[in-house]
């Protein structure tokens, strides 16, 4: 048995080991390529391991976002990859958390005319990337089968929109639209606010969002929706895409990256400049990028670095930029290759470099993700229908210079740091002096007769502690302190500003409130909804196992699983919920998640859906507990079955279910998952959230990590209170009875 | 076989104490009953000899040696448990093998054992079976035998009895003393039920409020109770207690003094018939109100000088209501207690007559 | 009579209601072409194909990150079990000092925000070395599994009398004989309970393991699926058989424990 056991041991550690091979030096690349240039890298890297067998690449994709929130994490932890790949905005924020490396520092002789300007984005005057293609950029994009010439004005645009959006089987569901694109997307519309009036940023890289330009672009979009009806009514991505490959769109605006996709589905596609705008005639011009490489600051290792940097110039070269465009049609950032006839005579190429002859360079800067963050919050909100535009126009610019404050500003210690301090240290000592007994004797206890009792419980004891209360610990510094995005590798203690700040808020008290409604509606749901179902299948349906092993199943499918499908379902054009509405009931289909009360709405039923069966199995246990001679009484008393319900079962039901009950409370106030998936992230404009949501998008996306943490201690705190208060009151309630 | 000493054994829970000094001497292959109401520390001064407790202060020593540093499973003890206690993932025969099997012993053995005790309970039937499928007086079987497989020196019952019904109670304690006849441990038995404890024990140890009041046979302390307590608690049907003038009556000389009670056993009442024998006394007239068959005998129940008193006499007689008969009783098996502290006054008297004395085992 | 109907009506309604969803992500898993979506409420049709299901194993890597999700979570239960059962009886049936203070702050673990625990968690694992293994994260899937599980553990040794440990102890068991041979045959329902949730907890996790693991080779079935997810050109075909395969085992496992999920979950709550 003491064999086995070393044995398993053994065979434990030897599995666990990372996939690194001790001879070999192994570099971490980090990307967010689309599924057709992954292939390609491959084969590029592929290509490189040949030739240096000393070293192999190991290139892990993220989805964009999660590339950039993984790798903060991994750099502040002090590792991460030693490549990180992704779209030129990034530098921004990774620079100024001093996560990546100047390139200048070491490849000092890199020649850098040879690129185009647009690869190798400049931030405050030093190269932090380097670019193996150039683009990124939106264009029209339309039907060969449906349009032989794409409009060149946006009068054009509405006319050929008008033609082709048609009912066709008069079923009073439109088949095909004229134009389809993310719309709800600023990036998407951003082309379109230089054309109307001022650009969205001033030369200091400033917002400037409070114009007229801005204002008449949304009205464009609401007319092309509203007043044309040339957009469907709801548009996310994967409903352009989806429409678009399948012939029920006309134009679609999207980026170079999606080439790929359409010539797999054989689309015989053209590409154009996105119409100029009759009323200025002015062209929009597309935000034009890269998409390139980053080193890592935390790589010091000499070998390792040197390593590092065959890989990044290999990976940048022209062979590799050549096979990138002969397999996937990307644009070469070096501008020898340009020259090329692989690229001249490439007839997307050629009208792709057209196209952005009229684009602006993508700012990268990371200012911009508060002006994206504030822009998207209120153009969804026109959408729905909740302000004007020229209202937008205005929130904008003051959200955006609110947000680019919040995450610039250096917070210094101020008066309360002392009382912080003070209070840190009083309450040490109060802990300490009100454990002093409790902790001497739990080490004592080590050494007693109880040995074996504290020895069962310490490993339990120590996963706790390092996995929970270490990080909450942790937490409680971040809050006080002035971590932030500026302050990432050096950041100090504070004070109470978050806590200040958080409380004086009322968006904390508006999102408390929302919390609480989602708390309660769930739980109410899921315990009435569970309860009945289990009343049903325990006193009246027969083949109680199978009923049972049907309601279970909402629960056992995977939160991010639940999450997806639903969204799927509620989706405003291809959503069987909305088809199921159309199809069968003749009603007007909704549009669930593009406005506020009904998106919420959606998430609550995710939630109800995957939560009502854990109630169903502690009611029928509950239920199982009652014995049967008290409803044979009640019948002999002439009850019927709402009156033996509500005097039998439920009183003897209630001490079962009250605890479950109370958990489940606590789970769903703290469910991130599906309010976040559902939703998007908030959408529409940032009004669906919960208070753990918007913890993690003020952590993770605005980078205000200091903020995040004293939110969530709030949370914290208030759950505690909580539990306690209701544990005191049915204390009371037991002492009572 | 093992020879059990109490020595001045205290034992307090949470500034409650339940056990006040008690002193116990138990012989080799004795059957002691430990019997009193509940809260007098019986079960607990069992549980104390099996090292479930530990004792405040005092000492329990077996075979002269101290248990005090014994950790249960070193003190050769066995024990059946009120609720049985069977292990519900193994069946009949492995919960009866358990202990021997954590002794090592080899299979052949065990299996031998085993079906030698479930022989002897007549459980040999059941081996396979779980506790589960098991009926109460089966379970009490098993449980017997899982404490009898190990073959102690020591054998302890928790009122093992007390969920079984009537039929099943009776039948139970004859087989217990067979069965301490046949493997002859040393067992204490602890109880609530006073009619197992007379009929079962070698000797009784009656506690109250964890103290000792008797110690005896069962046959010394049916005959010559030391206090009230005692007297009322063991017997069945219970013993008459009248107070007041018919005190008077008697002819002993503790009998003049104030506030003492007068204790007579339903059985000791007779019908006043003819002359009287010299230590029979005619206390006075008996009124009839109820009579309770009990098959070969009846119960009357009835007032005496005032007093509700039970009479127990042959069924065979017919009475009426109201009727009035005058009664008599025995001296000899009468007592007087003093009402202050219960106090048998005529515990020496009493002695004179004594019951033939029968060899342990037998009572 | 109406009552029956009513009854009948309304269990069928939530039946539907139940498991349409899963039969949605079949009908896309089954979609021959790349689209989410389609404009018709069939769930099969005429183009339905396997394709997807095949190139699910064949093309990608799922069958090494379910080689990964099974070695991680078979780990991860057994140590959840092998702690939660072990702490929960020292708590259940000992008085020590500090245990109340255990016993309310093993609450209090459950109501914090997940959100903020994932930062320092890196910081921990970089500093101890163990990103990109799997130690990692057996380290941390069992301990965020232990609290709820203590509870239940602890709610149901509860309910075991006293009086099986005396027993035990007098046949000769010392205080592990007495947990490892009688407690544990005992408490089997809430056994199989801690093991399910301490299945579920790794099996489905996503974020933690994101954070971990680096090396393609060492995905979990979470992040295998995610990353046919990119925000703009998501396979949402393979994804969908991916999905559903996925939920395959969990439902497996909780069909045939779902006996056990009534009274165990009961023990707890009852006894609260």
């Amino acid at each position: 048995m003491k064999a086995g056991i070393a044995l398993l041991a053994g065979l434990f550690l030897l599995l666990t080991g990372s996939g690194a091979r001790a001879d070999k030096m192994r570099i971490q690349v980090w990307h967010q390529m689309i599924y057709g240039h992954r292939q390609v890298l491959a084969e590029a890297i592929g290509e490189f391991e040949k030739e240096n067998p000393d070293i192999t690449i190991q290139a892990t994709y993220r989805e964009t976002e999660e590339l950039r929130s993984s790798y903060q994490a991994a750099a502040m932890g002090g590792s991460g990859p030693e490549l990180v790949y992704g779209p030129s905005d990034q530098v921004g924020p990774f620079a100024t958390m001093g996560i990546i490396r100047p390139l200048e520092e070491v490849l000092p002789d890199t020649p850098w005319e040879h690129y185009d300007p647009l690869a190798i984005p400049l931030y405050e005057g030093r190269h932090y990337m380097l670019g193996a293609l150039v683009g990124n950029h939106l264009m029209l994009i339309y039907n060969k089968k449906l349009l032989s010439t794409p409009p060149t004005t946006t009068d054009e645009l509405i006319e050929l929109g008008k033609k082709h959006t048609v009912d066709l089987d008069g079923d009073g569901k439109i088949d095909r639209y004229g134009l389809v694109f993310n719309y709800t997307e600023p990036f998407f519309i951003a082309p379109f606010i230089p054309a109307f009036g001022e650009p969205f940023m001033n030369e200091n890289l400033q917002p400037n969002l409070n114009t007229a330009g801005l204002r008449d672009t949304f009205q464009f979009i609401l007319d092309l929706r509203d007043k044309y009806r040339i957009l469907p009514k709801e548009c996310d991505y994967e409903t352009a895409n989806a429409l678009f490959k399948q012939g029920k769109a006309a134009m679609l605006i999207n980026g170079d990256w999606s080439w790929g996709d359409y010539k797999e589905n054989k689309m015989d596609f053209g590409i154009a400049r996105i119409p100029r705008v009759s009323s200025t005639g002015r062209w929009p011009r597309p935000l034009v990028g890269t998409a390139g490489y980053s080193l890592n600051a935390n790589l010091k290792d000499p070998a390792r670095l040197a390593a590092t940097l065959r890989v990044l110039k290999y990976l940048t070269s022209e062979k590799v930029q050549a096979l990138f465009t002969e397999r996937v049609g990307t644009l070469p950032s070096l501008l020898s290759l340009r020259e090329q006839e692989a690229v001249k005579n490439n007839p997307l190429l050629r009208v792709s470099s057209e196209i952005m002859d009229v684009g602006t360079p993508l700012p990268v800067v990371p200012e911009i993700r508060g002006l994206w963050d504030s822009l998207r919050t209120q153009y969804q909100k026109i959408l729905a229908g909740s302000t004007t535009p020229s209202e937008a126009a205005k929130n904008a610019q003051s959200m955006a210079v609110a947000q680019i404050k919040d995450m610039n500003e250096i917070l210094t210690p101020d008066a309360s740091l002392g009382v912080v301090k003070l209070v840190i240290l009083a309450g040490a000592l109060a802990l300490l002096w009100l454990l002093r007994k409790n902790a001497l004797g739990f080490l004592k206890g080590f050494y007693g007769p109880q040995r074996f009792v504290y020895l069962m419980m310490l490993p339990a004891f120590i996963g706790i502690f390092a996995v929970i209360i270490y990080p909450f610990f942790y937490n409680i510094a971040i809050s006080l302190s002035n971590f932030s995005l500026r302050t990432f590798q050096d950041w100090s203690l504070v004070g109470f500003h978050h806590y200040i700040a958080t409380l004086s808020d009322p968006k904390f008290y508006s999102l408390f409130l929302k919390t609480v409604v989602w708390t309660l509606a769930n739980v109410f749901f899921h315990v009435t909804l569970g309860v009945f179902l289990a009343v049903v299948i325990n006193q009246v349906l027969p083949a109680k196992g199978f009923w049972r092993t049907l309601f279970i199943i909402p629960w056992a499918v995977p939160q991010y699983i639940t999450a997806l499908t639903w969204r799927g379902l509620f989706n405003q054009e291809y959503g069987p919920i909305n088809l199921f509405l159309q199809q069968y009931l003749h009603l007007s289909p909704v549009q669930w998640l593009s406005q506020p009360v009904t998106a919420f709405l959606a998430c609550i039923v995710t939630n109800v859906w995957l939560g009502f069966p854990f109630m169903m199995i502690v009611a029928l246990g509950g239920l199982q507990s009652i014995p049967q001679s008290l409803y044979e009484a009640a019948y002999l008393d002439k009850a019927n079955a709402w009156q033996r319900f509500r005097h039998i079962t439920w009183p003897l039901l209630m001490p079962v279910m009250v605890p479950a009950a109370l958990l489940g409370c606590i789970w769903t106030f703290n469910n991130l998952n599906i309010v976040w998936l559902v939703s998007n992230g908030g959408e529409p404009g940032d009004q669906t959230h919960i208070l753990v949501s918007y913890v993690y998008k003020a952590a993770f996306n605005l980078y205000r990590y200091g903020y995040a943490a004293a939110l969530s201690m709030l949370i914290f705190l208030i759950l505690i209170g909580w539990s306690l208060g209701s544990l005191r009151a049915q204390f009371k309630k037991e002492q009572k009875s | 076989m093992a020879h059990i000493e109490f020595t001045q054994i205290t034992k307090s829970f949470k500034d409650h104490a339940i056990l006040k000094g008690i002193d116990l001497d138990i012989a080799n292959g004795e059957f002691l009953v430990l019997v009193g109401p509940s809260g007098c520390g019986k079960s607990t001064l069992l549980r104390l000899l099996a090292g479930l407790e530990k004792w405040d202060g005092g000492d329990i020593k077996v075979n002269g040696q101290s248990l005090k540093n014994l950790e249960p499973q070193d003190r050769d003890i066995a024990m059946v448990f009120q609720n049985y206690a069977l292990y519900p993932h193994m069946n009949v025969a492995e919960n009866m093998g358990f202990a021997l099997k954590l002794q090592k012993k080899p299979k052949e053995e065990i299996s031998r054992r085993v079906k030698e005790i479930a022989g002897l309970l007549q459980i040999d039937h059941l081996l396979e079976r779980k506790p589960k499928d098991l009926s109460g007086g089966q379970r009490q079987r098993v449980a017997l035998g899982r404490a009898l497989a190990r073959q102690t020196s020591i054998v302890l019952f928790d009122e093992p009895l007390s969920n079984l019904d009537a039929h099943l109670r009776s039948q139970m304690r004859v087989e217990i003393k067979r069965l301490h006849q046949a493997v002859k441990s040393t067992m204490i038995y602890v109880t609530h039920d006073q009619m197992e404890a007379t009929t079962m024990g070698d000797r009784i140890a009656v506690l109250k409020d964890g103290r000792i009041e008797q110690i005896g046979t069962p046959s010394e302390i049916y005959h010559q109770p030391k206090n009230l307590f005692i007297a009322s608690f063991i017997g069945s049907p219970e013993m008459n207690f009248m107070e007041g003038p018919v005190v008077h009556k008697l002819p002993w000389p503790e009998a003049r003094r104030e506030n003492q009670i007068l204790g007579v056993r339903p059985e000791v009442f007779k019908i006043s018939q003819g002359p009287l024998l010299p230590q029979e006394l005619e206390l006075g007239s008996f009124q009839i109100e109820l009579s309770e068959n009990l098959g070969g005998q009846q119960m009357l129940h009835g007032r005496l000088e005032g007093q509700t008193v039970r009479i127990l006499v042959d069924s065979a007689e017919q009475f009426y209501m109201n009727q009035k008969v005058p009664v008599k009783i025995d001296l000899t098996k009468s007592h007087l207690f003093e009402k202050s502290n219960g106090q048998n006054q005529r515990l020496q008297e009493v002695k004179d007559f004594k019951e033939p004395q029968c060899p342990p085992g037998f009572a | 009579m109406i009552k029956r109907i009513l009854a009948w009506l309304s269990v069928l309604l939530f039946a539907v209601f139940s498991i349409y969803p899963m039969l949605y992500v079949l009908g896309v898993s089954l979609r021959g072409d790349n689209a989410f979506q389609s404009q018709s409420l069939e769930i099969l049709s005429a183009s339905s194909t396997g394709k997807n299901f095949i190139d699910l194993f064949t093309q990608t890597d799922f069958l090494v990150w379910m080689r990964n999700s099974l070695w991680v979570s078979t780990v991860t239960t057994f140590l959840g079990v092998a702690f939660a059962s072990t702490s929960a009886y020292a708590l259940s049936r000992f008085q020590f000092r500090g245990r109340n203070t255990m016993l309310f702050s093993l609450l209090a673990t459950q109501m914090f925000p997940p959100t903020m625990l994932i930062l320092p968690f890196y910081i921990i694992l970089s500093k101890l070395h163990l990103i990109d293994s799997f130690l990692g994260l057996f380290l941390i899937y069992s301990s965020t599994a232990l609290p709820f599980c203590i509870w239940q553990m602890k709610a149901y040794y509860d309910t075991i009398p006293k009086e099986l440990e005396e027993a035990a102890v007098l046949d000769g068991c010392s205080r592990w004989l007495t947990f490892y041979k009688i407690i544990l045959p005992v408490s089997a329902p809430a056994l199989v309970i801690t093991a399910l949730f301490s299945f579920m907890a790794s099996w489905s996790e996503y974020v933690i393991a994101a954070v971990v693991l680096q090396d393609p080779q060492m995905y979990t079935l979470p992040l295998g699926l995610r990353s046919f997810q990119a925000s703009l050109a998501t396979q949402w075909g393979l994804y969908a058989a991916g999905a559903l395969i996925v939920s395959v085992p969990v439902l497996i496992l909780f069909i045939s424990i779902s006996r056990y999920l009534v009274s165990g979950l009961t023990m707890g709550s009852v006894k609260g």
